[in-house]
């Protein structure tokens, strides 16, 4: 019977090793179509028990216990399955420990080993189940929930990683010693098995998820601190929003103010080096170099910028009027006191000035162009002369007249 | 040289915010009730003390408050006070605007990283948040006048870690990370929340539901 059991345990297991690209596929993806499979071999999964369909014209999906064996040895974080059913756990053992007893009164010492060999089986997956609750709860709190994105998910993994901590340690209080005890009675192997192991195993448990507990309440109130930030962020702009000119009240000016608004004014200024002291000579030294290099750069930097243009009023100064000038404004104020005309060379004449005719004659004519208007229309210059004799359309100018028009 | 009590002493009258990432040494130093008894009798000659952000165990933030308020240190500290509250709008945009435009749940805390690279590309590339960001660099607080999202952003991080709100651990790197001067600004919000009676966190939740509606 067992020969037959090894072997056909044997050919299951090379069955999945031949198939394992498929049963990857299925367990990444969930499920695995029709036509990616040969028909025989779908059979034959099928039939295995390793591919079930779950309904007519879906897709083959992945048995749970290959799945669970897969995220077992995988320790994928998304195994977030906890058996807490210890109830019929219980149930169990009590009808196998009845078994056994019943077995060896008997004297049937062949069926009473493959009872209590069963039994050992169910204890021993009973506390691995329940040592591998816990890793998996540590999983979970270990990454911080980091297999889903959003902070309301995280929140809602943590509150279900709660429920189940919270599920198996109702469970473990279902067990009582005292019964397995009893049930146990005298026989040395049974209470071995279920009260020695199962206690050890289960005290161990309570103690860690009891820190379980702990920190998924921790982590669930970093969570909600977080969530609760965003929220006041959010909420202080639709404030913002509602009341722009919104104030805060002087809370500082309450007796009892608030220990976070007290913040005191910046006090310290940075301090200088000492000169005195010689403990600080290489600091000192090490600035004194800085100084000195900083004006041997200084020609190499940048040219200083030119300085700024300004156009301002320039310095008033006095022309030195030259005696030529004088003389002719003299002669033009005597026209106008006498109001008579009177011709250039006539006054020249009169006043034996120095100069040439010629020169005179043009600085007269100089003087009056450089009168301002309306004052030169107050006068009337005439040149005296005649045309050139032999070139005509010169007029050679032999005198000026002049006189107030 | 300075020990580290010293160190820690000179920062508090600095007026600076100590935490683990701004000075980690120090607030190892801080984080012993014995060396913060030690500072803090040291600061009561100058009638301040050590606060924390955060009470008993969990104070992760550390500054300095006065120990006794009179007439001037009440002035000082209503100064302080409206020049948080003066500053909180524009920060909270600007929070706001990381964190979303990081599509993250948690807002910017002490020690988390902000890269101004992805986030000025991101920003670059979605026009609402580049309305947002021109908004918030024209707050007289960050006083940008530029018109560029490079300029503005630059100079939003850089009155930031003037500010002391970030750091920005290697110059020579575009990646800063928060300080536990955040963390203050959060306690600030909640405690004018609570004090004042505005229900934000309640208001959020209405406002998240009625959009989702």
């Amino acid at each position: 019977m067992s020969g037959n059991l090894h072997q056909a345990g044997v050919r299951f297991l090379r069955q999945l090793g031949r198939h394992a690209e498929t049963i990857m596929d299925a367990y990444l993806a969930g499920a695995v179509g029709d036509d990616a499979l040969e028909p025989g071999v779908q059979e034959r999964l099928v039939k295995d028990g390793v591919l079930y369909r779950p309904e007519p014209g879906a897709d083959l999906h992945l048995r749970r216990v290959v799945r669970a064996l897969l995220e077992e040895a995988l320790r994928d974080d998304r195994n977030r399955q906890i058996d807490a059913n210890t109830g019929t756990t219980l149930a169990t053992f009590k009808t196998l420990a009845a078994h056994y007893k019943e077995a060896r009164h008997q004297g049937d010492f062949a069926a009473a080993d493959a009872y209590l060999a069963d039994l050992r089986e169910h204890v021993y997956s009973f506390c691995e189940g329940l040592g591998h609750s816990v890793r998996v709860l540590w999983g979970r709190i270990n990454n911080e929930f980091g297999y889903v994105g959003s902070l309301g998910a995280k929140i809602r993994e943590n509150e279900l990683a709660q429920a189940q901590v919270s599920e198996l340690l109702a469970g473990l209080e279902l067990i009582d010693f005292s019964e397995l005890a009893e049930t146990a009675g005298e026989l040395r192997e049974l209470r071995r098995l279920l009260v020695t192991r199962l206690q050890r195993q289960v005290s161990g448990c309570c103690q860690e998820l009891g820190v379980v507990q702990g920190r998924l309440l921790e982590l669930l109130g970093r969570f909600r601190k977080i969530q609760g930030r965003t929220r006041l962020l959010r909420g202080w702009l639709l404030h913002a929003e509602q009341q722009p000119d919104y104030r805060p009240g002087s809370h500082t000016a309450r007796p009892e103010m608030p220990q976070l608004l007290n913040l005191a004014e910046a006090l310290i200024a940075p301090a200088a080096a000492n000169l005195h002291d010689s403990g600080q000579e290489a600091e000192l030294l090490a600035l004194a170099a800085q100084i000195r290099a900083q004006r041997e750069e200084r020609p190499a930097t940048a040219p200083a910028e030119a300085g700024e243009l300004t156009l301002g009023a320039v310095e008033s100064f006095e022309v030195q009027p030259s005696p030529i000038q004088l003389a002719v404004q003299e002669y033009l104020c005597a026209v106008i006191e006498s109001g008579r005309p009177v011709s250039a060379l006539t006054w020249w004449r009169e006043r034996e000035l120095p100069w040439d005719p010629e020169t005179w004659l043009y600085q007269v004519i100089g003087g009056y162009e450089a009168l301002p208007d309306e004052q030169r229309a107050c006068f009337q210059l005439d040149p005296d002369g005649e045309p050139h004799p032999v070139f005509s359309g010169n007029f050679i100018v032999q005198d000026l007249s002049l006189w107030l028009a | 040289m300075l020990s580290n009590k010293g160190k820690v002493i000179e920062r508090l009258l600095q007026g600076a915010f100590i935490c683990r990432t701004s000075d980690e040494e120090g607030w190892r130093f801080l984080k012993n009730p014995a060396n913060r008894e030690q500072v803090d009798d040291y600061l009561a000659t100058l009638n301040r003390s050590v606060a924390t952000v955060g009470a008993g165990s969990e104070a992760e933030v550390f500054y300095c408050a006065y120990r006794q308020l009179g007439e001037a240190e009440r002035r000082v500290v209503a100064q302080q006070f409206r020049d948080v509250c003066n500053a909180l709008t524009p920060l909270v945009e600007w929070l706001l605007l990381v964190q979303q435009a990081g599509a993250q749940d948690a807002p910017l805390t002490e020690g988390s990283p902000i890269r101004l690279n992805e986030l000025q590309s991101i920003v670059e590339d979605t026009p609402a948040f580049r309305e947002q960001l021109a908004r918030i660099s024209h707050y007289r607080l960050f006083g940008s006048t530029s018109a560029s999202v490079d300029a503005q952003i630059k100079q939003v991080f850089k009155r930031l870690c003037e500010l002391g709100y970030l750091l920005r651990p290697n110059p020579e790197k575009q990646i800063y990370l928060g300080t536990g001067k955040l963390d203050y600004l959060y306690e600030v919000i909640r405690f004018i929340d609570e004090a004042e009676g505005l229900s934000l966190e309640e208001r959020a939740e209405l406002a998240s539901q009625g959009s989702l509606l």
